[in-house]
């Protein structure tokens, strides 16, 4: 990387943040080092539980191999401090005192216990800015009680809603619980940052994860409020006439019954392949409007059609969707993504991380970085970022930290400890 | 919550955004203080004002509760941005504000000549940003797209539900609820400080497909590194056994339970009264658990559905176990003692609507808390605020722009 590269501006390359976060708040502390800031990720000595989920590398379960642990740790330096020991907690309240930015993910009351509760550091750093995020939140009954990325999404509100009647409820893949949540305890963290930009008061931010997923989710809570009807699971139909998944030839996409609104030219594209059997003749073309319709009245006069017109065609209903499918059934996803694009169809594919990776568009725009790992002799290539600021770049400079790589660096070189009391500390079980 | 501080106050934005996932994301400056003049026109009507949900017997532009919880606490001014005056209003208005947003297709804003390099000239600190669905530049950068879409393209949806059943996903346009409009949030927020700190502005680019594939966790990192391509897995997990959904009394009730390592294994034990197949060796260790994992969600569903999901729930987390409701808007509304301990939800009264209920601020802070304040504007309500007071426009002014249908 050459200079100009490293001396790029940053977001927030003037801010230090102290890094005590578990699984529910390290996708935030992730974005907070990807645009710039100095986290300092603390974990115990022999290293951070996170280091033990896997992937790994190779599927070598390796507490230097945890790509988990490299995906939510990139630009972050790493040190190893015990918290409960009293060295330790002296230790990290001079930490506290170069910080601005502090956020862990404790029970409630933990950090309180070791004497490193937000009243007692911001005595130490009033500026500091304290965040914490729970499956429920600091305050009221359910504070106390336990949590994972699955009670989260479950008690949210966003569970429910995906998957199909009569089977569970989907659990949403990829940890949207913690990603939602650890997105909003940034957004908190940068409020505080820009009051205390004008002010220079710090102050303490909670973020309870079952919230940050109420408020993930489209329209479940109001549609109840609006009439008590409750918003559920429909499979494949996601919006019936508007949305819905179909197999195709390598896989699937996501659209209406014949493209919806635009049907009328997806049929001809079928009809130019010969693949149209006989949904021109009127008396299918009539129930293909009406399935359209349906959706679009509800955009256009939120009333609705009646159902049960519908419900008087069922073998037109199933002809169509039969000449459809075996139609879908000769494209593969990215010729009916590419073609409906023309065609002004909405019609998107639903892609796996493979597809990602070989989308020459994702490609051609940098969307993928390419990480050294010298210690593994290997380069990864790592996603991001999920927003470009064109004066502030994101960027990943270097790869999550091995366990306790930069003691030296903090510990001696910036808190001025010698040698000799780095090795008394790590004896005594302190770092 | 009463009167919180407000710790956006000062900050002007003039805000394109319409729909979806751009809305929710200034809402929350709105929410926080910011002054957020939402421009609309009757010409082009931001779609999700005349979307249900609606309260029975109203209907319009004014009474969707969707759009309400959307856009609290924002202003509304009608522009018509089709008229070449309007884009030399539209600039005025710039000229005394910080920000600009838009979740256009790209380069709607720079025909319209408010571009970033056009903008930079009327302030130069003005930070604007922007959520095209692919992004600024690239092959597919003139696709068009929606939420549902790009939820499903982004590989959320193929890391969702059982993998022998079409990839249904979450069921919601998730990209426009959940990570988009943080993402803007956050870059935005980031960008203020960054111009408190230097004086400068800039532009963001916010890739919606791209910041829905951030929320996908180690599966592109999985796949690159060891060419191991995550699915879907019913509501399993890989570092947890069990951990699924559980049928309880009750029409369509179920409670999730998830139980991570040994200790938590003997909690649940407890909890369930140590029936006989717990001592199985089929169940003892946590590898032959999760060998016989479907086995052991039948036998933990005899169990659940003799009981209510709430009483799963409670017996679970008193005894140390995390478990929890899979909620629907009822419980979420209704039911939630924590939600409402928490204030997730504001009573607001709203003239077409009624009293209705919208989402909080999304974190609690100690010092500038922000709060939701009024209901979403009604179309062009703000006109005499924006045209007069702060564009200083004389009255007869403001009626020409008016008959010629430029304020509209």
């Amino acid at each position: 990387m050459g200079k100009e590269e490293t001396e790029k501006a940053t977001a927030l390359g003037d801010i230090r943040v102290l890094d005590l976060a578990g699984p529910a708040g390290v996708y935030g502390t992730k974005l907070l080092a990807d645009l710039g800031a100095d986290v300092i990720r603390v974990e115990p000595p022999g290293g951070d539980l996170m280091r033990s989920l896997g992937p790994f590398v190779d599927d070598d379960p390796h507490l230097e191999k945890s790509l988990y642990f490299f995906h939510f740790n990139t630009n972050k330096r790493g040190i190893t401090l015990n918290l409960d020991t009293p060295d330790g907690q002296e230790i990290f309240k001079s930490l506290v005192k170069t910080a601005d930015v502090l956020v862990e993910t404790f029970p409630p009351g933990y950090m309180d216990s070791l004497g490193l509760g937000y009243e007692d550091l911001k005595t130490v750093n009033p500026k500091l800015i304290m965040a914490s995020v729970t499956g429920f939140g600091q305050t009221g009954p359910y504070k106390d009680f336990k949590s994972y990325d699955i009670v989260g999404v479950a008690t949210g509100g966003l569970m429910y809603l995906g998957g199909f009647m009569g089977e569970p409820p989907n659990y949403t893949g990829g940890f949207q619980g913690y990603h939602l949540a650890g997105s909003d305890v940034v957004s908190g963290i940068l409020v505080a940052l820009y009051h205390r930009d004008l002010t220079g008061e710090g102050q303490y931010v909670d973020v309870s994860m079952q919230q940050s997923v109420a408020m993930g989710i489209e329209a479940a809570m109001t549609y109840y409020d609006a009439s008590k009807r409750i918003r559920r699971r429909t499979g494949r139909q996601v919006y019936r006439g508007w949305n819905e998944v179909f197999p195709c030839k390598d896989g699937y996409v996501m659209c209406g019954p014949l493209g919806g609104a635009s049907w009328r030219k997806l049929l001809e594209w079928m009809d130019s392949e010969g693949m149209a059997a006989d949904l021109k003749e009127e008396k299918y073309t009539f129930v293909l409007q009406i399935m359209v319709d349906r959706q679009m009245d509800r955009q256009v006069t939120s009333e609705r059609k009646d159902p049960r017109q519908l419900a008087e065609y069922p073998e037109e209903i199933a002809y169509i969707e039969q000449v459809w499918e075996d139609f879908l059934m000769t494209h593969t996803r990215e010729e009916l993504y590419e073609e409906c694009q023309k065609l002004g169809i909405r019609l998107m594919p639903i892609n796996s991380a493979r597809d990602l990776l070989e989308d020459p568009h994702l490609q051609q725009r940098s969307f993928f970085t390419d990480v050294a790992h010298p210690e593994l002799g290997k380069t990864f290539k790592y996603q991001g970022p999920p927003y470009r600021l064109y004066g502030t770049p994101w960027r990943i400079k270097k790869r999550a930290p091995l366990i306790g790589e930069h003691n030296r660096e903090i510990y001696i070189e910036e808190l001025r400890f010698s040698k000799e009391q780095l090795v008394a500390l790590k004896q005594g079980g302190v770092i | 919550m009463s009167q919180g501080k407000l710790p956006l106050r000062g900050i002007r934005i003039v805000d394109f955004y319409w729909v979806a996932a751009g809305p929710r994301s200034s809402r929350v400056f709105a929410n926080l203080g910011a002054e957020v003049i939402k421009m609309e026109s009757i010409a082009r009507l931001d779609l999700s004002r005349g979307r249900p949900p609606f309260r029975k017997g109203t209907t319009g532009i004014n009474a969707g509760l969707g759009f309400n919880n959307g856009s609290v606490d924002k202003l509304s001014a009608t522009l018509n941005m089709s008229r070449p005056e309007a884009r030399e209003i539209a600039k005025k208005l710039i000229a005394i504000s910080d920000v600009v947003t838009d979740n256009y297709t790209p380069h709607v804003m720079d025909n319209w000549g408010l571009g970033y390099d056009e903008l930079v000239k009327i302030k130069p600190d003005i930070i604007q940003i922007s959520m095209p669905v692919m992004g600024k530049e690239g092959p597919r950068s003139h696709y068009g797209g929606y939420g549902m879409g790009i939820t499903a393209a982004s590989g959320i949806n193929y890391l969702t539900g059982r993998p022998d059943r079409a990839p249904v996903g979450t069921g919601i346009a998730y990209s426009d609820a959940g990570p988009n409009p943080r993402h803007a949030t956050i870059a935005l927020l980031a960008a203020l400080h960054y111009r408190n700190v230097t004086g400068k502005g800039q532009f963001i680019e916010i890739p919606q497909n791209e910041s829905t594939i951030c929320y996908t966790g180690t599966a592109i990192l999985d796949y690159a590194v060891n060419g191991r391509l995550q699915r879907g897995m019913s509501n399993h997990s890989p570092y947890a056994c069990p951990h699924a959904a559980y049928r309880c009394k009750g029409d369509d009730r179920w409670c999730v339970i998830a139980v991570f390592n040994q200790e938590e294994w003997l909690a649940f034990c407890d909890v369930i009264g140590n029936p006989e197949w717990v001592w199985d060796s089929r169940f003892a260790t946590c590898l032959s658990r999760k060998e016989s994992e479907e086995e052991l969600d039948q036998l933990i569903e005899e169990w659940t559905q003799e009981r209510t999901p709430e009483e799963v729930m409670m017996q679970m987390q008193l005894g140390g176990v995390a478990a929890g409701i899979v909620q629907d808007g009822a419980d979420l509304l209704d039911r939630d003692h924590q939600l409402r301990a928490r204030e997730q939800y504001v009573t607001l009264d709203h003239p077409e609507i009624g009293v209705c209920h919208v989402d909080n601020v999304p974190f609690r802070l100690s010092e500038t808390p922000g709060q939701v304040r009024h209901h979403a504007p009604l179309l062009g309500q703000d006109n005499d605020y924006v045209y007069r007071e702060l564009l200083g426009m004389s009255e007869e002014e403001m009626d020409r722009l008016i008959v010629e249908e430029i304020i509209y």
